[in-house]
């Protein structure tokens, strides 16, 4: 935390950046807030750990764009799953890489609050601890210590690249990536099941969707101008939390991050209804991954999956 | 006051079933909501505060307010039956009061009475809350910067309070006395009891954490209208509608016609929210609320600030569901903070 | 059940599909009569929108045919069409609809038959697997 603080000071201070997106300490336990730090003295509030929950990289393209399209030099805290987004919006020109100073971080998992309440029994916690490998959390009449991997999130579970792909200053040493052989088990389990089946738990996760769009608004892949969503003339769905609009919302929505989508989960945690979304991320993922060869974001040469094509493909869907 | 011990609490929940829709908190999936009881013991009577707000019962996310086929208009069928609510908290039965402000017509300022909503009245006018008493609030809750605390009875019909033993149902409302008064076969509550309720209360007061003065919160928001402040605050603000949407007192609503245009469908009542592009783009294409910094403006200016001129109350309760789900943890406490700590 | 026919959205490229539809009924081809045509400048103007809006507003199938790679008239939409569909498919079948409901081919504008071949075959795929149910508004 200490050199992260004093790195930002300096690349301040050096005029090397007039803004720098991070984390700060949130107003609940365990919880953490983005900042944006434009002067030294501000740094200090600067955190990273397991809280930190956010995809930063969301700040370079929403109404905001303007951060991107100005002259400011922005620098930015990431984990490897943040840098992957900023990869994929430099590659397709929502970013200057000249303009962005990209801070790496070690990342060990985020949190999941969810599983946290859980190991409590769902009772209140006043208090959160993370010393990188385990958490203590405290709350009227109990304490409690367990490893952090037991209370990452799903997305962090199956995660290999932890550290930044692409960065220009690392507080550490960044670690290589894994080998994601095992990353979609998930998903082969769900496939076995039987199309019926599969519905039925598609329509028991998503009913519970209240439409409020935050995995669209916290999602740095996410930036079309007027999403399909709010576009009332030809209106494409209904508005009304129904089954049919709902899924249709989510599985147009991850049609149009395929190829685009990091799997950062941030989608999933920032659901209220606490859906299970990445789900139908992690199954576009490994269509794009194994039909195209392509790992969203872990090249700046690299087109993104759905822009690109060859023209002797497997075509295996379509009728003979 | 009767008296209701914790073993006989179903059988009193069935007597409210013979004649009324009972609404009480339980488990769906993954998230606490109120639902319609069918069997009392499936009643989560420990829920603290349910995910989803309880406006719902009465202003639900997606109403058919008719349906329509060629020229002829049909009524919908709807459940008659007056509604109970059981287990609401404090902080959600002032804010169904609230709405009542704006959907009913009771408290309409006189001579004004053209903004009835028949579809809240026919089910909130008849209902009776059951408001259960907080005794462990948490560290989100902030009723008591309202004026409100973990013990307060407004909004309710009847004030629950659980003493471990049993529940304790003090009628506050007239409407409350007259059914309260109508039940036959429960005991009336004794000193012990009131001893507890006291005891408690007490212990639930001393754990809510110091009420923020707001003051003078709707001229000072007025003033900031224009002042950077609402860039610092906005910053982080990714415009999602979560806090709108799980919010028990924002109340926006979009009517749309769903079906074959012009021939056969309904017209539906939909929550929106000032926090989307849409709810204020006008047909030429220009959205006066064009950033989401104005339409998070939007939002606590309403609650804190035109809400205050129109109805005299603050539009938020405190209930902190909000400070929960936002993603970018934009807690409401801080931006009230904000606003009253900078200058005009 | 034996009256029930199903509709079946047919989107066809204008260049190739179209024309082969075209061709199919010029030669007096039979083919069955559950397609609704609609026309679009190539497959690669196919929104994965055309085909759910499709199956929300109750058609029971949904065909999508496009000129064969290396002839399209804007040399490479179909080619861009065939990733998208190539995750699309899957996805679809994934969350639980049939994998017959949604069908994609290549015919081109000179294969009147095998427009009508195509046609009954996704016709009696979807007789198969019944009526739509999942993702049909108001079901």
């Amino acid at each position: 935390m200490k050199e992260l603080r004093e790195t930002v000071k300096s690349l301040l201070t050096e005029g090397k950046v007039d803004l720098v997106i991070g984390w700060e300490k949130g107003t609940m336990p365990g919880a953490s807030t983005p900042v944006f730090i434009d002067t030294a003295e501000k740094a200090d509030s600067l955190i990273f750990d397991s809280t930190c929950r956010n995809n930063l990289s969301v700040y370079f393209t929403k109404d905001r764009r303007e951060l991107a399209k100005d002259d400011k030099k922005i620098g930015v805290v990431v984990k490897g799953c943040d840098s992957r987004s900023l990869v994929l919006n430099i590659t397709e020109k929502q970013i200057d890489r000249e303009k962005v100073t990209i801070i790496g971080v070690p990342c060990n998992g985020v949190l999941d609050m969810k599983k946290v309440t859980g190991k409590v029994d769902g009772k209140e916690i006043l208090e959160f601890t993370d010393d990188g490998e385990r958490v203590t959390v405290k709350g009227r009449e109990f304490e409690q210590t367990f490893p952090l991997d037991e209370v990452i999130s799903d997305s962090c579970v199956t995660c290999v690249r932890r550290d930044a792909v692409e960065h220009d200053l690392f507080i550490g040493e960044a670690r290589e990536p894994g080998s994601d052989e095992n990353a979609y088990v998930e998903v082969e389990e769900f496939e076995k099941l039987d199309s019926g089946e599969r519905w039925a738990r598609m329509e028991q996760e998503y009913s519970a969707c209240i439409r409020c769009y935050a995995c669209r608004n916290v999602c740095p892949s996410c930036y079309c101008n007027v999403c399909f969503v709010d576009q009332n003339d030809p209106q494409w769905i209904g508005k009304s939390p129904e089954i049919t609009d709902t899924m249709i919302f989510h599985i147009i929505r991850n049609l149009h991050v395929a190829g685009r989508c990091v799997e950062c989960g941030a989608c999933e945690r920032a659901c209220p209804m606490d859906i299970k979304l990445l789900l139908l991320n992690r199954k576009v993922a490994k269509e794009v991954r194994d039909r195209f060869g392509s790992v969203t974001g872990t090249g700046l040469e690299n087109k993104p999956a759905m822009a690109d094509f060859k023209e002797d493909e497997n075509q295996d869907f379509i009728m003979g | 006051m009767i008296r209701i011990e914790k073993e006989r609490i179903d059988e009193f929940i069935r007597t409210l079933m013979e004649t009324r829709a009972v609404y009480a908190p339980a488990l769906d999936g993954k998230n606490t909501m109120f639902a319609p009881v069918e069997d009392p013991a499936g009643i989560d009577h420990n829920i603290f505060n349910t995910d989803k707000s309880p406006k719902e019962i009465f202003f639900p996310h997606s109403e058919v307010l008719f349906e329509y086929e060629g020229e002829e208009i049909k009524k919908v069928e709807r459940d008659v039956r007056p509604i109970v609510v059981w287990g609401l908290r404090g902080c959600d039965a002032r804010s169904l009061r609230l709405l009542d402000k704006v959907f009913g017509s009771a408290w309409q300022k006189p001579g004004n009475d053209m903004f009835e909503d028949p579809y809240w009245k026919e089910k909130y006018d008849d209902a009776i809350i059951f408001g259960t008493a907080c005794n462990e609030p948490r560290s989100t809750c902030f009723c008591n910067w309202f004026g409100s605390g973990p013990h307060d009875d407004a909004g309710m019909d009847v004030k629950v309070v659980d003493t471990e033993e049993a529940f304790i149902l003090d009628p506050v409302s007239e409407k409350g006395k007259k059914f309260i008064g109508s039940l036959k076969g429960w005991a009336e509550a004794t000193k012990k009891d009131l001893a507890t309720i006291k005891a408690v209360r007490e212990k639930a007061e001393g754990l809510m954490g110091e009420a923020f003065g707001m003051e003078g919160i709707a001229e000072k928001m007025a003033d900031l209208f224009f002042k950077p402040v609402w860039d610092d605050i906005g910053a982080k603000c990714v415009n999602c509608g979560a806090c709108a949407f799980i919010c028990s007192t924002c109340h926006c609503f979009d009517v749309q016609d769903e079906g074959k245009k012009g021939k056969k469908g309904k017209r539906i009542r939909i929550w929106d929210t000032c926090m989307f592009p849409l709810f204020t783009k006008e047909a030429s294409g220009h959205n006066p609320r064009d950033m989401s910094k104005d339409r998070l403006r939007q939002r606590f200016m309403h609650k804190f600030s035109y809400f205050i001129s129109n109805y005299d109350e603050h539009l938020c309760t405190g209930c902190g569901r909000c400070v929960s789900v936002c993603p970018v943890n934009l807690d409401i406490r801080d931006v009230v903070r904000a606003v009253m700590t900078s200058e005009a | 059940m034996s009256e029930w026919e199903p509709k079946i959205l047919a989107v066809l490229c204008n260049w190739c599909s179209y024309a082969g539809a075209d061709l199919a009924g010029v030669s007096r081809m039979q083919y069955p009569p559950n397609i609704r045509v609609v026309r679009v400048p190539c497959s690669g103007r196919v929104d994965p929108l055309f085909i759910l809006k499709g199956l929300q507003s109750g058609y029971d199938g949904v065909l999508v045919s496009g000129c064969h790679p290396g002839d399209c008239h804007y040399i490479s939409g179909n080619y861009v069409a065939r990733r998208r569909f190539a995750v699309l498919k899957p996805l679809l079948e994934f969350v639980g609809i049939e994998p017959d409901r949604v069908q994609f081919s290549w015919i081109s504008a000179g294969e009147g038959e095998r427009f009508a071949e195509v046609v009954s075959k996704v016709t009696e795929d979807i007789k198969k697997i019944g009526p739509a149910k999942r993702l049909v508004k108001g079901a």
